[in-house]
């Protein structure tokens, strides 16, 4: 009990977590669970100013602010004890609601509502109140009794030959049991907005509409859209009614990042779900938001959502291409590609050549979205490489045939054998894909070129054509392969010896 | 694990050895396992305590002065063990340390003979380390069950608490949530101590504090079907406050409609049916949107759902009630029918209430749950006057959990109508007295009120 006393005044003074705090209660914790190992109970009296065991006094404090024994005998607590099993997390549980000071503190409720396991306690009503109560009045009537008996039977039809046998069978047990489980582990809250959905299903109230609305906050404060967007459909109904308003502000938005970061899929798509009921006032805090995504799969997924809500007024989007922050502009960019709206590339214009080539690449993959190949075109020129990759991709993706000739050129041109291997690669691929069949005709030629000077050099544009032939893969064009694995050129039959490997 | 657990282990264990003696012979494998089982928990539990011990009292079976509450899991082996001391005329069994199977097993092959033949089967020296001690007329009521007057209180400050919320809400005044919160742990602790003690108090019925006591019985009533059907402390809290504010509704209504004392009108009973509405927004004035709110906002706007999906007010068929509600829906109904009132100075009888509920099963009420509330109240409810075959008229003082029709009762009149003090049967132990019927108590002018208080 001296140790339960030190503790208590500890967590007093400090944070329950703190060390010093930790010092008392982990040796108090100690020395019951060894003492609760080979007694099946600890138990103590309380009174006034001393709290006993077994009729011995093991602490006593007259101090009305700072005795235990005060403090629990006030609240009406007259016994408590620790049962064999205590844990850890029960006493701790036990010593923060005992070693609360406010006077407005009720022990008693708070050690009923921490539904303690191994601590039992007794509790009294204070006994100084005065409870009058007394037998009620009983006046004999003048009232034929039997004849009110035949009434009451004959009005409710019983038949008293009816047995009444109340067991349960096994299996409506199993099925009272299942439903009690059930009912244990639901939570009020679904079960209250269907309940007041119901209500308003035949009138509309004031009242009720209000307790919605402060269960929507706490449903979003819980994280609980599914919820949340039962009470934000039902009050969508009411024209004077936006449930959401109150959440588009920017704290609240930005808020989220947890969501979008860490909770669950099924949480993270109700989020998606919730947020298409909001206005377009809410779209640059959900861009701000966006900033702060770490998974990919969920940032697209957020895009869509905002391009839904923006779509019928891109315009909203115009003020944060203002923006300097890179990460604000590459997700409204991304967001208008998904908007794919006739205003997009006018509000784009002014960013297609800025400087940072996030931006660059982000324009690519909206004009892609939108069938700009002319635009993307000019890409092929871009100082850099990735650019010109993404830009090549882009164009094998939407079979623009009108660039075959000027890729060709550019394949044919001195320069190309200059870039990397992967932007090669990428040109072969995109000339394949806008080629037709004439194509074929082009890359057979550059596989079997007669070359005098600076043969090794040319070996790779032999590859790049063996692999693009290969991924044609037709019949004719596979022969052509095997053909050019047999001649006596090593260039050319190891180029076709790996496309057709790789085949 | 709890002592309650523990009990309930040890007597599903017994139930389960007694069972196999019955039917096999004492070597039979299923005999020798029985045993080793029991044998195996008595020995764990009696490394934690010094002894183990069952003792029943009345209909109550306490292990280590814990009480063992008759819940619907584990109900056959209690109700069994239950049977088995009290007609071999046991009060406590007590086990020992170095309790061993073959003393286990032959002392469980006695439980089959009838109580005379296991009073000469049964001696000490015999059984060293399974101590009986045989019950007597007048066997002392255990300390633990001299709680008459705490549950009275505890009653009684819980109407108070009803009265002062209702009043409250009604006045448009603050109200004390702290204490309403309270009561309701103070009578889950006097239920689990004795639910009978609070029950017993339900079945007074008060004639000028109608709504409060209603609502208050209500609460009581679906606290014990609740504790009955095995529901956690938690959920009982939140079924007891909800269960006290379902008709919470009534106070938005004009009071003159709530105290009128003829029929109502059909504009009047429209009304009143909107107290389901109602009791919406007077949840939320005194209970807040917490979890106990919510749940009860839900029951007061259900309880008048019935289990066919009739009911006011209108809702979709589909829809069921929650368990909760249904509870409710039982317990509100059962007072609401045996209380008497302005316009039913005549109430139902409890056992004809109860009649009327078994009849409407599967219409308006949870047919299990139906059940379960008559296996706790009994066909005969605390409180019925009796008429007995032999010409006495008798009061229900205590349930006998397994004989739902022979309860414990208290003689009141003799065949002749003199009055008859402290006579005490149990209508289940071959008394040989059979209930005739049950009766208006006032018929003989007598108050019930007066045995009870």
């Amino acid at each position: 009990m001296k140790s339960l006393a030190k503790a208590v005044k500890a967590i007093q003074m400090y944070h329950i977590n703190h060390p010093s705090a930790r010092n008392f209660y982990n040796p108090l914790y100690e020395k019951m669970a060894i003492y609760l190992k080979d007694h099946p109970v600890i138990e103590y009296q309380i009174d006034q100013f001393m709290i006993s065991n077994r009729g011995k006094a093991v602490y006593k404090e007259d101090e009305k602010e700072t005795s235990i024994a005060f403090r629990l005998f006030r609240n009406g607590i007259r016994n408590i004890s620790f049962i064999s099993g205590l844990s850890f997390h029960e006493l701790i549980k036990f010593l923060r609601i005992i070693s609360k000071i406010s006077k407005d503190e009720d022990i008693a409720l708070e050690l009923w509502e921490g539904d303690f396991e191994h601590i039992n306690f007794y509790v009294v009503e204070e006994e100084d109140e005065i409870i009058d109560y007394k037998v009620p009045d009983f006046t004999k009537m003048d009232i034929d009794y039997d004849a009110k008996l035949r009434e009451i039977i004959a009005r409710e039809n019983i038949d008293l030959n009816v047995p009444i046998k109340p067991d349960l069978a096994p299996e409506e047990l199993q099925t009272l049991k299942n439903q009690i489980a059930e009912a244990e582990q639901t939570s009020a809250i679904p079960v209250a907005i269907t309940t007041l959905i119901s209500y308003l299903n035949t009138e509309k109230v004031h009242e009720i509409i209000d307790i919605l609305k402060e269960l929507l906050e706490l449903c979003i404060d819980n994280r609980n859209f599914y919820d949340a967007i039962r009470i934000v459909n039902k009050l969508s109904e009411y024209p004077d009614i936006n449930p959401v308003a109150k959440f588009e502000t920017e704290p609240i938005i930005v808020g989220f990042k947890d969501v979008i970061n860490t909770a669950h899929q099924e949480t993270f798509n109700e989020f998606m779900n919730f947020i298409s009921f909001f206005s377009k006032k809410s779209i640059p805090y959900l861009v701000r938001l966006m900033t702060f995504g770490k998974l990919k799969e969920r940032l697209q997924d957020l895009r869509k959502a905002v391009a839904y809500v923006a779509q019928d007024d891109p315009t909203a989007l115009a003020t944060l291409l203002q923006e300097q922050d890179i990460d604000v502009l590459v997700n409204t960019i991304a967001i208008l590609g998904s908007i794919k709206s006739n205003e997009t590339i006018t509000l784009l214009e002014p960013l297609m050549n800025h400087h940072n080539a996030a931006i660059r690449m982000e324009i690519i993959a909206v004009l892609t979205e939108m069938d700009k190949a002319v635009r993307i075109a000019k890409y092929l020129d871009d100082d850099e490489e990735i650019i010109r990759i993404k830009a090549l991709q882009s164009l094998t993706r939407l079979k623009y045939t009108v660039i075959y000739y000027d890729l060709l050129s550019r394949i044919k041109s001195k320069t190309f054998r200059n870039l990397d291997f992967a932007e090669q690669r990428e040109y072969f691929n995109c000339l394949v894909a806008n080629g037709g069949h004439e194509v074929i005709t082009q890359l057979r030629k550059m596989l079997f070129k007669w070359v005098f000077f600076k043969r090794k050099r040319y070996s790779v544009m032999r590859k790049l054509s063996a692999m693009s032939l290969a991924d044609i893969g037709t019949g004719h064009v596979l022969d052509i392969l095997r053909r050019g694995a047999k001649r006596r050129n090593k260039n050319i039959s190891s180029a076709c010896e790996m496309a057709l490997r790789k085949k | 694990m709890s002592i309650h657990k523990f009990g309930t282990d040890i007597i599903a264990l017994l139930y389960a050895l007694v069972k196999a003696v019955q039917v096999y012979d004492l070597n039979n494998a299923v005999v020798q396992t029985a045993a080793k089982k029991i044998v195996y928990s008595l020995k764990t539990l009696l490394n934690i305590y010094s002894r183990v011990q069952l003792v029943r009292y009345m209909d109550y079976v306490f292990f280590n002065k814990q009480r063992l509450r008759f819940e619907i899991d584990g109900y056959a082996s209690l109700q069994f063990i239950h049977d088995k001391l009290k007609t071999l005329g046991i009060k406590s069994l007590s086990f020992l340390p170095e309790i061993d199977k073959e003393e286990m097993i032959i002392f469980a092959s006695l439980f089959k003979k009838k109580k005379e033949e296991f009073t000469n089967g049964y001696s000490s020296s015999r059984f060293k380390r399974i101590l009986v001690e045989f019950s007597t007329e007048e066997d002392e009521v255990p300390d633990f069950l001299r709680e008459g007057e705490r549950i009275k209180r505890t009653y009684f400050k819980a109407l108070k608490v009803t009265r002062n919320l209702m009043q409250n809400l009604w006045m448009n005044q603050p109200i004390d949530v702290k204490s309403s919160r309270r009561i309701i742990y103070n009578l889950i602790d006097s239920l689990t101590q004795d639910e009978f003690g609070l029950l017993t108090l339900t079945a007074i019925k008060n004639l000028d504090d109608y709504t409060y006591n209603h609502s208050l019985n209500v609460g009581i009533l679906a606290l014990a079907l609740g504790q009955r059907i095995g529901l956690s402390k938690k959920s009982l809290a939140k079924l007891g406050s909800a269960g006290i504010l379902h008709d919470i509704g009534k106070v938005a209504l004009p009071r003159e409609l709530i105290y009128k004392s003829e029929r109502l009108t059909n504009e009047e009973w429209e009304l009143l049916k909107k107290h389901s509405d109602y009791g919406i927004k007077e949840i939320v004035k005194a209970r807040g949107l917490d979890e106990t709110g919510l749940i009860s906002m839900t029951i007061a706007y259900q309880h008048h759902w019935n289990y066919n999906g009739s009911g006011y007010p209108i809702h979709n068929k589909n829809e069921s009630p929650i368990l909760f509600s249904r509870i409710v829906r039982i317990c509100d109904s059962y007072d609401a029918m045996t209380t008497p009132r302005m316009y039913q100075v005549v109430p139902y009888l409890p056992h004809f209430a109860l009649r009327v509920m078994w009849k409407l099963r599967n219409v308006w009420f949870d047919p299990l749950l139906t059940k379960v509330f008559i296996q706790l109240l009994g066909l005969y409810p605390i409180g019925s006057c009796l008429e007995l075959d032999n010409g006495e008229i008798a009061l229900v003082i205590r349930q006998n959990q397994g004989y739902s029709d022979q309860p414990i009762v208290k003689i009141i009149l003799d065949k002749d109508g003199k009055k008859v003090a402290d006579k005490v049967i149990d209508l289940s132990m071959n008394s040989g007295i059979k209930v005739i019927k049950p009766i208006y108590a006032q018929k003989y002018g007598i108050n019930p009120a007066t045995y009870f208080m």
